[in-house]
């Protein structure tokens, strides 16, 4: 057996009930090949960074799972054959797992799952502004270096 | 080592040694799904930085550049960015 992540990007204009209906279909699709869902994470409708349908929002949904190549196809044929999902990525995480160890890893992403439940929204807010003065400052890094190898070439010319 | 230190006269030059970020902090890691750290290491047109600018070393750089074409390909970073102006 193999692990694989799968993102898509569903149409975020869609009712709450087309939604429940394509999670389940996603669902079934991996139990009847045969597969073992490890996680079902739901990021909620993002910004695309680029239109895709006309469309600048997206509805993502993350899924890790361990199963068959036969699995992928499957479901890759199954959002292809759906309009309400708009884009889609498989990614091979490893090669070669064992069920035993696909059930540590649903375990473990359970008890994730748990304590982000637990964190309160205060303190994630907090986090997420602590992330963008660190982006700030590494960008302002970039631009240094970036004068620095522009100098490089005249410096050379000079000689 | 200073790598532009070249000869004598008037232009010296020194530069300041890149370090590899990802070498540095472990627990830095290349994912995908976190655009906000990919961003970093691409321009505002969209395109990757090369390593010779950010000083990131070859293993990493491979791994960020197949993270970023992920990325682009879920559209959590853009194929072409847009200009500041």
């Amino acid at each position: 057996m193999r692990k694989y992540e799968t993102v898509f990007i569903a149409d975020p204009d869609m009712s709450d009930q087309a939604r429940e209906e394509l999670f389940e279909k996603v669902k079934n699709i991996i139990d009847k090949e045969g597969g073992i869902l490890l996680n079902f994470d739901e990021w909620g409708v993002k910004k695309l960074s680029y239109e895709i349908k006309k469309k600048l929002r997206g509805y993502y949904v993350c899924l890790t799972y361990g199963g068959t190549g036969e699995l992928v196809t499957e479901l890759e044929r199954n959002f292809r054959l759906s309009d309400l999902v708009m884009k889609f990525m498989t990614i091979l995480i490893t090669e070669h797992v064992t069920e035993e160890s696909l059930k540590q890893d649903a375990e473990q992403f359970k008890e994730a799952a748990k304590q982000a439940a637990l964190a309160t929204p205060q303190e994630e807010d907090q986090e997420g502004a602590d992330e963008e003065d660190d982006l700030d400052e590494d960008n302002a890094d970039d631009q240094d270096d970036e004068e620095e190898t522009e100098s490089e070439p005249a410096e050379e010319s000079k000689e | 080592m200073f790598k532009g230190h070249r000869g004598g006269g008037k232009n010296r030059f020194y530069q300041r040694r890149k370090i590899c970020r990802f070498c540095v902090d472990s627990s830095m890691e290349i994912d995908y799904k976190n655009p906000k750290a990919l961003k970093q290491f691409i321009t505002e047109r969209g395109k990757i930085i090369p390593r010779r600018i950010t000083g990131t070393c070859a293993k990493h750089q491979r791994k960020l550049t197949i993270a970023i074409k992920q990325a682009r390909q879920i559209a959590l970073l853009p194929f072409v960015g847009r200009p500041l102006n």
